[in-house]
């Protein structure tokens, strides 16, 4: 029997982790607890989705984060001693997680891929040296504690007819206030499209000169019915693209039937996120570029060249 | 004038690792590195330190052979060291490195103002020994930070989350993470790296600290991620490139 409470931040996320969680509880027994913000939005979903119980935390003062409520959290993880405690590996959870596990004084598996039980305990796996490598760890103290990678575990059937009991915790009566206060909050734009369904996906690096030539890989991935993503430089430094288009260790893990790779060099962190690709394609003018050897195509020549070239082969 | 203190970690180089055969990895070619990330943190603190006056402390945790980690880190304009150094001190878990630099900042580094660490290390990539060192010290934290910028005893912080940007402010001190995309890390130059030979380093043992605890968590195995492909390669001519759509078409991935 395990109890395993679920952090829930977005409903997508929540339900990955009910995917997850019932997969978990399912083969020892147990009960899903879902801990979320007092306004309890969407939560008339998570007992079909498998919940057993919500809990509402308690209201946060203006230009309060989320993160503050870290100290109930923890104050009730401590006393009701669940043994798993899962987030996503969302900014949020990520920061949330650790601190977490700091009060409750046990290990975290960052950004887990994996879980499965081995002989009454839980094993994990997550990726590290940039990708280069898979890490299998299990856990030495309680509660196991993860955040799980977005896209990692899909959201069970839901099944109609099931509840959940619902309670609230109260605020702590000597709680300290956090410090950290928002003063602006700026919505950004949210991409309709999601590259982790895409068939095809054609990613562009830094051999790309300029914004503006960003028009020659779209047009390559329009006429594959593809999606564009990029990696971390372009999204994160130059800002030519979306944070959500950015694939790799940091970014999305994308496994399409093609994947192409326009000036990408190919170093781990950007291709542990396209391992899941049937087939992998690059154009590079470096015949050494890292991408050749984990390709299973690749033209060999500038981009500016090969691109026109490959448009009107395609259009063919 | 503040006192900025930014930990760094000093990392194998990822490109130089193996698959071995049996499907573990090779260690035998590696180098080491500073962690890609913690170049954007330490040029943080060094930034700040330019604009406002103080000083910049620098804090690692890890074997003997760090040291040219923390010359390396002192040559990106950090004004001194603390070298938290022993043979015990590779493979440690995000917790116990964070129990060692507690301890070391509340009894060898004295009153600061801002801890400054990278978004993740570039081995482990846990994005835990930040969140957890603000916890252990019992002060206000701000992960993922694009901006920051400190005064009058307050720091304020841009921090990009999914679909939204967060400005925030906290009081002094306080610990940050910072994204790569914060600054671009200065390349030191030879003036650089003498002067980083003549700058303070406090070495502290395993016997300067208290017990970090055991582990929390214990690795099974590491073992090397396969991309076994064909590496079929084409030239740029107009019929090689028809020959490359030929192959993906053939592979069944075009329609
Ligand atoms: C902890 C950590 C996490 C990271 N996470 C990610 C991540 O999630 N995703 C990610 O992408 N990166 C990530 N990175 C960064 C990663 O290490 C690389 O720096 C990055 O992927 C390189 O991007 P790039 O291939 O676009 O650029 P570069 O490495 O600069 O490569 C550009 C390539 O373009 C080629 N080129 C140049 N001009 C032309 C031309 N005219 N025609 C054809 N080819 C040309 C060059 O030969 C070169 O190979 C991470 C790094 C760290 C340390
Ligand atoms: N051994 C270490 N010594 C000093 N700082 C570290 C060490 N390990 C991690 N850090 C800091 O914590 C950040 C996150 O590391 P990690 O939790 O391992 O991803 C790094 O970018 C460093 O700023």
């Amino acid at each position: 029997m395990a109890v395993l409470w679920i952090f829930s931040e977005t409903t997508a996320s929540t339900k990955e982790l009910l995917g997850l969680g019932r997969e978990l509880i399912s083969a020892v027994g147990g009960s899903i607890t879902v801990l979320m913000g007092p306004d309890g939005e969407g939560r008339e979903e998570w007992a079909a989705y498998g919940a057993d119980e919500i809990i509402l935390l308690p209201p946060l003062a203006d230009g309060l984060a989320m993160e503050a409520h870290i100290p109930v959290i923890a104050a009730a993880a401590a006393e009701e001693k669940p043994d798993i405690i899962l987030l996503p590996a969302t900014a949020r959870g990520r920061e949330m997680a650790p601190r977490l596990a700091q009060r409750l004084d046990t290990g975290l598996c960052s950004n887990c891929v994996a879980v499965r039980w081995s002989g009454g305990d839980i094993e994990m796996d997550r990726v590290v040296y940039g990708g280069a490598a898979i890490q299998t760890v299990k856990f030495l103290t309680r509660p196991v504690m993860a955040t799980v990678a977005p896209k990692t575990f899909s959201p069970p059937v839901p099944e109609e007819g099931r509840s959940a009991r619902l309670r609230e915790l109260p605020p702590l009566a000597a709680g300290t206030v956090p410090g950290v206060r928002i003063v602006e909050k700026r919505e950004k734009r949210r991409l309709a499209r999601d590259l982790t369904q895409a068939k095809v996906v054609v990613a562009a690096g830094r051999g790309l000169e300029k914004k503006e030539d960003l028009a020659l890989v779209e047009e390559v991935a329009s006429l594959v019915g593809g999606e564009v993503g990029c990696t971390r430089p372009l999204s994160e430094e130059l800002h030519w693209l979306p944070t959500e288009l950015c694939i790799g260790l940091s970014g999305v893990s994308v496994k399409p039937d093609l994947y192409i790779g326009v000036g990408v060099s190919g170093q781990v962190q950007h291709m542990t996120g396209v391992r899941g690709a049937k087939v992998i394609a690059a154009v590079n003018r470096d015949e050494n570029a890292p991408i050749f050897a984990q390709a299973d195509l690749g033209i060999v020549g500038d981009l500016y060249e090969a691109l026109p070239k490959l448009i009107t082969a395609l259009k063919k | 004038m503040p006192h900025i203190v930014v930990c760094f970690k000093w990392v194998i180089d990822e490109t130089y690792l193996r698959r071995a055969p049996g499907g573990g990895l090779d260690f035998s070619s590696v180098d080491y590195k500073l962690s890609d990330y913690d170049r954007n943190a330490i040029e943080e603190a060094v930034r700040i330190r330019t604009a406002l006056g103080g000083t910049v402390t620098g804090i690692t945790v890890g074997p003997p052979e760090a040291a040219k980690g923390v010359k390396d880190a002192l040559s990106r304009g950090m004004d001194a060291g603390v070298f938290i150094a022993d043979p015990a001190f590779v493979d440690l878990d995000p917790s116990q490195t964070v129990s060692l630099i507690a301890q070391a900042v509340r009894n060898h580094v004295g009153p600061f103002d801002l801890i400054i660490c990278g978004e993740g290390s570039g081995d482990l990539y846990a994005q835990q020994v930040g969140p957890r060192l603000a916890e252990a010290l019992g002060i206000d934290c701000v992960a993922f930070a694009t901006q920051i910028s400190l005064e009058g005893g307050t720091l304020t912080a841009q921090r990009r989350l999914e679909g939204v940007i967060e400005v925030v402010t906290a009081p002094l001190p306080a610990l940050v993470t910072v994204l790569p995309e914060i600054n671009t890390p200065r390349i030191p130059g030879v003036k650089d790296t003498l002067m980083a030979g003549k700058k303070p380093v406090r070495t502290l043992a395993k016997g300067d600290l208290g017990a970090t605890g055991g582990p929390r968590l214990q690795t099974l195995a590491v073992r090397a991620a396969a991309m076994e492909r064909a590496c079929e390669k084409f030239g740029v001519e107009e019929a090689e490139v028809i020959r490359f759509v030929d192959a993906l078409k053939k592979r069944g991935v075009l329609a």
